[in-house]
Formats: structure tokens, C-alpha cells, sequence
């Protein structure tokens, strides 16, 4: 059997860094030289930055063919870090499996801070783990004063390196993404009205569960293909709920016109259970490995995917899209 | 008297007792489709499951569209049973008696009728299914040429109507399963194969398992058994993603003179098993389902 050290899998996977700016002037003399040096090794630089900020890129370097935007981490559910950071990876596996290895930069952005910021704290855990096995070198860039004090507390656990004065440091306050989950759990999500349907079911009622969303979607228009994949995430994310859970669990389905801004369906399962990896199914699992692929599979065909527990259990939301 | 629809070549009036949904559709597809395969008249009584049976003779490659079109297949609704049997039995016999005649005079060799005797008769009062069925044997008694198959489901009649209804028949067809809890249904076809029917989830995916080892023993055992172990799925309409794992690691762990096949995978299935790698086990024959 071959055995991958840990240092060739380190120096070949994720570098993620964590930068602080006092302003946009100061984000500037930090953010250009990063860009500039990737595309000189003929990399490509994937940057997900505010507006004015990309604008201000382009007018200092112009169209160069190098240069990527990645999405803007929005939508109904932008508030989920794991979703984001479920996002960038996929497309980070494709743009590295082609173009090889890459320089990622981001910048922080106040209108997802939610109620305390740690919608940051959440997403940079998330990418530690979903990103760790590609040839990325990502660069978040956090304003030294912002408005919640979680975002630098966030920044200095999450990433395993610093830039200081141009030159990347190691950073001795970094925690792993499994300690910085277990301080500050993945938050619930912005509570949604009176379901359309509800389903309370058992390890054994899992074809019931397929039946009421395959119905729904059905009723709802879509194609059957994206049916069909909608109704195997669903199963995969209601058989963990009866394994993990411990018998009973709850579907909640909103189909499609209360107030979910019509992004398709939106689904929820609820189990008694605790959640022992803090955000299961964010990196594929070896093909070797009997366990953790529904999940997986699960956060790869739905729009959005978010896990949050309490002290009642676990919890899922899914939305899917026709 | 029991046998099996193969045996059924005597005439008469015959009943089976599906245990599932799965083993109704199996039994009634296949006394249907070996039917149109004969060229005989098919008449098929249908109790709101006629999708569900056309699907299954559609897996099993019968050309069931073919026969609708051409008149040699024609589906009785749950509908059209209910306003037969509310007549005069007398006039429940003429008209059976008539479509009969009128299949010898079209030249049909034979002709049979079969499906579900309609579970809806039996709320109107019970007397309804009773009369309707004693009518039924008479015209028998009258063209004993004719051949009919009753299905009783466990799920759709109560156990003391179904033991009153099959006294009324003579022979029982049975179809034996390796297992079915009503969700799964698994046939043996061969003595190293196996046809899936229904769904496979996080209830009964042991069984799969448990199948295969048993069958790759069997293959192992025997110098003349074939080296595949096969698995039709043509009616396996769901896999979950734990199942598709379960079996590429099952093949990857065939010794490397034997094979798992899988054929007549329909769409659904074949895009969760390329998920979890089964394009890349060795060992793991994929035959998708062809559509004509």
C-alpha cells in the first residue's frame, strides 16, 4: 500500500494565509503584489473581492488573461460558510485539475456578517477542510478594526500562516478547523414560516421520505433527472439522520411560493442526535471509505447544504433549484 | 394444487397471493407478457396499477406498446370492472362469453385474462367481488379454452376475503423470491444471477450483501458455474449512495477470476454508481438499460 507523507501532501495541498488592512489604500499595497507575483509564474489568480475593489484591479492592471473572479459568497442562504466554501471548491477542483495550481484571494465583505460576524469564522473552517487537498494558495485579506471582534478572533484560529510587512509567517495562534467549530458552532439559519409538509420518520420510512419529495418536485415542475438527484440528496442526508440520530427524525418541506424567494425547494431534516464531525461531508472521501460519500454527494447536487446542532439535535437545510 | 405460471398450461380459473406491490407487478407482468409473447388475446383487468405493470413488461423487454396498438392487448380499468359487476351476473357472463367468442372468430390462438380483481368491489359489500368471480368460473365452465389469472395482494385484501375468494379458484400460481419485505423484491434467475426489484435504502442494503457473497460462493464452489455473479436491475428503481459503495467494494473484492455484471441499469441507478466510482472497479461489469 502507498502511503502519501504528511509533508508532500502539506506542500502540494491548501496554503491558506490570513491578511489585515487598516484601509483601502493599505489593502491595495498588499493585494497587488500577491496578484502580479501569481500571474508572473503563469498561474491563475481567482479573486473574490468587494466591487469597488475589483474595479480598482482592473483599472491598476487591466485585462490581464490570468485573472478570475470567483462568485461573490450571496444568495438566499449566503449566510452559510459551509455552502460557500462547498462552492469554491468545486470550482477550484475544476480550475486546478486544468490550469494546476493557483492563487486564491479574498476579501472580507460587511454585508455577511450576520448578527456577529462568524459567518467568517464558519466559511474559513469550512475551506480548510474542503479545500485541504488542492494546489491552492489562498489569501483572505480581513480589515484590522471591523465591525465584530469574531471576524479577527476567526481570522488568526482559521489560517495556519500570516502575512506581515509582505512576508508569510506562521501563525502560533492557529487552531484546527474541528477546535474552532467546537467554540463557535456553525449557526442555525434564518428561521423560515410553517413548512408546506411534514413527514416524522424512522429508519424504515425512508422510502416515504423519497415518495413526499419526489411528489413535490414533481408538482413543482421539474425535469426528472434534477428530480431524481434532488430526491437522492434528500435520502442521503435522512439516512444519516435515522443512523446518527437515533431512531425518529423529522422532514420539513416549503415547495415553493411562501416567502422562500422562489430559489426552488427547500428542505429540512432534524434528528436528536449530536453531530461528532462539526461539518461532515465537506471533502470527498476516499473510495475506499464505506462512510460519508451520501453527504458528500448530498452538498454536490443541492444549491445549498447547511448543518447547524443544539442542544436538541442535528439539523439540515437543503435548497435545491429545478 | 399450486405451480408456477410456467406450469399453467392447463385451463382454468387460477389465482396467486402477491406478499408486496413488487411480486404483483412481477406476476402479472409476466402472465401478460407471456401472453402477447404466445400471440394469444390479452385482457388485463387493472386496479389503478396499470402504470406500475406497464413499467415492469416494459423491463421486461416485452413490446407492450406494440400489442395495445395492435389490438392484441386491452386494459380493463378498475372503472369499467365496477360498472360491469354492478349488472345482472347473467349479463356479466354474456359479455365475458362475447369477448371470448370474439377472439377465436379474430383467429387469436388462445386468449387470457388476468390482473387484479378490483379491491374497490369488496368495500361496496363483499357480494359484489363473490358474484362477480362465481360468474367468472361458470364462463369457464363454458369456454374452458379461455385461461384466467386473479391476484389477491396482501396489501389490498383483508386475509378472511382472500381465503373466502380463493376457495372459488382451482389452482394457486406461486412465485417463490429469495426475499421480499415489500420494499425489495429479489428472484433468482440462474444459478449465479439475481433480478432486483423495487429499492434499495439504509432498511434492507444488508441483503444485497448478503446476496452476492452467497452467490460468488456458489460460482467459487462449482467448476461449471459461470464466473459472473449477475445482477439485473431493470426494475431496481432506487439505489442510495451507501448501496452503490457497497457494491464496487463487493467487486473490488471478487477474486480476480470472477466478475460482478449489472444489467439493465436504468439512468437513475447508473448515475449514483458512477458517483461512487464504479466506473473505475476493475472487477464491475455496468450494462446500461438500452431503451428501443
Amino acid at each position: 500500500m502507498k502511503v502519501q507523507s504528511t509533508r508532500t501532501s502539506v506542500s502540494q495541498g491548501l496554503r491558506h494565509t490570513a491578511a489585515f488592512y487598516s484601509g483601502p489604500f493599505d489593502l491595495f499595497q498588499q493585494l497587488i503584489p500577491l496578484v502580479r507575483a501569481g500571474l508572473e509564474r503563469g498561474e491563475p489568480v481567482a479573486v473574490s473581492v468587494r466591487p469597488s475593489t475589483e474595479d480598482a484591479l482592473y483599472d491598476r492592471l487591466g485585462n490581464q488573461p490570468g485573472l478570475i473572479l470567483l462568485d461573490r459568497p450571496d444568495g438566499p442562504d449566503g449566510g452559510s460558510g459551509q455552502t460557500v466554501a462547498t462552492r469554491r471548491a468545486r470550482h477550484l477542483r475544476e480550475l486546478t485539475t486544468t490550469a494546476g495550481p493557483t492563487t486564491v484571494l479574498t476579501e472580507h465583505s460587511s454585508s455577511l456578517d450576520g448578527v456577529d460576524g462568524s459567518f467568517w469564522t464558519e466559511l474559513d473552517a469550512a475551506a480548510n477542510v474542503a479545500l485541504a487537498d488542492l494546489p491552492v494558495n489562498l489569501t483572505c485579506f480581513f480589515p484590522e478594526m471591523p465591525l465584530h471582534l469574531e471576524i479577527v478572533d476567526g481570522a488568526r484560529r482559521n489560517h495556519p500562516t500570516l502575512l506581515v510587512g509582505g512576508e508569510v509567517t506562521h501563525n502560533p495562534g492557529h487552531w484546527s478547523p474541528q477546535d474552532v467549530l467546537r467554540e463557535r458552532p456553525a449557526p442555525a439559519p434564518v428561521i423560515l414560516g410553517p413548512p408546506d409538509l411534514r413527514l416524522t420518520f424512522g429508519a424504515w420510512q425512508l422510502n416515504e421520505v423519497r415518495a413526499m419529495v419526489e411528489r413535490a418536485l414533481m408538482v413543482a415542475g421539474y425535469g426528472r433527472d434534477r428530480a431524481e438527484d434532488i430526491v437522492l440528496a434528500v435520502n442521503e442526508v435522512a439516512t444519516n439522520a435515522v443512523e446518527h440520530g437515533g431512531g425518529e427524525a423529522q422532514l420539513y418541506l416549503w415547495v415553493a411560493g411562501d416567502g422562500t424567494g422562489g430559489d426552488g425547494l427547500v428542505c429540512e431534516v432534524h434528528d436528536g442526535g449530536a453531530l461528532n464531525d462539526p461539518l461532515p461531508g465537506l471533502r470527498a472521501p476516499h473510495p475506499s471509505d464505506p462512510r460519508g460519500r451520501g453527504v458528500w454527494i448530498a452538498r454536490q447536487l443541492c444549491d445549498s447544504l447547511h448543518i447547524w446542532a443544539d442542544a436538541r439535535g442535528t439539523h439540515v437545510r437543503l435548497r435545491a433549484g429545478a | 394444487m399450486t405451480g408456477t405460471v410456467e406450469d399453467m398450461t392447463s385451463t382454468g380459473h387460477t389465482y396467486a397471493v402477491p406478499v408486496s406491490d413488487e411480486q404483483l407487478y412481477e406476476m402479472t407482468a409476466h402472465w401478460l407478457g407471456t401472453g402477447i409473447v404466445a400471440g394469444e388475446r390479452v385482457l388485463y383487468f387493472e386496479d389503478n396499477t396499470a402504470d406500475a405493470v406497464l413499467e415492469r413488461l416494459a423491463d421486461d423487454r416485452i413490446r407492450v406498446d406494440a400489442a395495445l396498438a395492435e389490438g392484441q392487448l386491452t386494459i380493463i380499468s378498475a372503472e369499467q370492472t365496477h360498472a360491469v359487476a354492478r349488472a345482472p351476473a347473467a349479463q356479466v357472463e354474456a359479455l365475458l362469453i362475447a369477448r371470448i367468442d370474439e377472439a377465436a372468430r379474430e383467429g387469436w390462438p388462445g386468449i387470457r385474462l388476468g390482473g387484479e380483481s378490483s379491491s374497490g368491489l369488496l368495500e361496496a359489500g363483499g357480494a359484489g367481488l363473490i358474484g362477480y368471480e362465481q360468474s367468472l368460473e361458470r364462463v369457464l365452465l363454458a369456454r374452458p379454452e379461455a385461461r384466467v389469472l386473479c391476484m389477491y395482494s396482501r396489501s389490498r385484501f383483508p386475509d378472511e376475503a382472500i381465503k373466502q375468494l380463493t376457495d372459488l379458484h382451482r389452482h394457486e400460481v406461486v412465485q417463490p423470491a429469495l426475499y421480499d419485505d415489500t420494499l425489495l423484491r429479489i428472484t433468482s434467475i440462474g444459478p449465479t444471477a439475481a433480478r432486483l426489484a423495487g429499492e434499495v435504502d439504509h432498511s434492507n442494503r444488508p441483503r444485497i450483501r448478503d446476496l452476492i457473497d452467497a452467490t460468488l460462493d456458489r460460482a467459487l464452489r462449482s467448476h461449471s458455474a459461470p464466473t459472473d455473479v449477475t445482477l439485473d436491475l431493470s426494475s431496481l428503481r432506487f439505489l442510495d449512495v451507501a448501496g452503490a459503495v457497497g457494491l464496487v467494494h463487493s467487486a473490488e473484492e471478487f477474486p480476480s477470476t470472477h466478475r460482478l455484471v449489472l444489467t439493465g441499469i436504468r439512468p437513475r441507478v447508473l448515475r449514483v454508481l458512477d458517483r461512487c466510482g464504479a466506473p473505475f472497479a476493475a472487477q464491475l461489469v455496468l450494462r446500461p438499460r438500452v431503451d428501443e
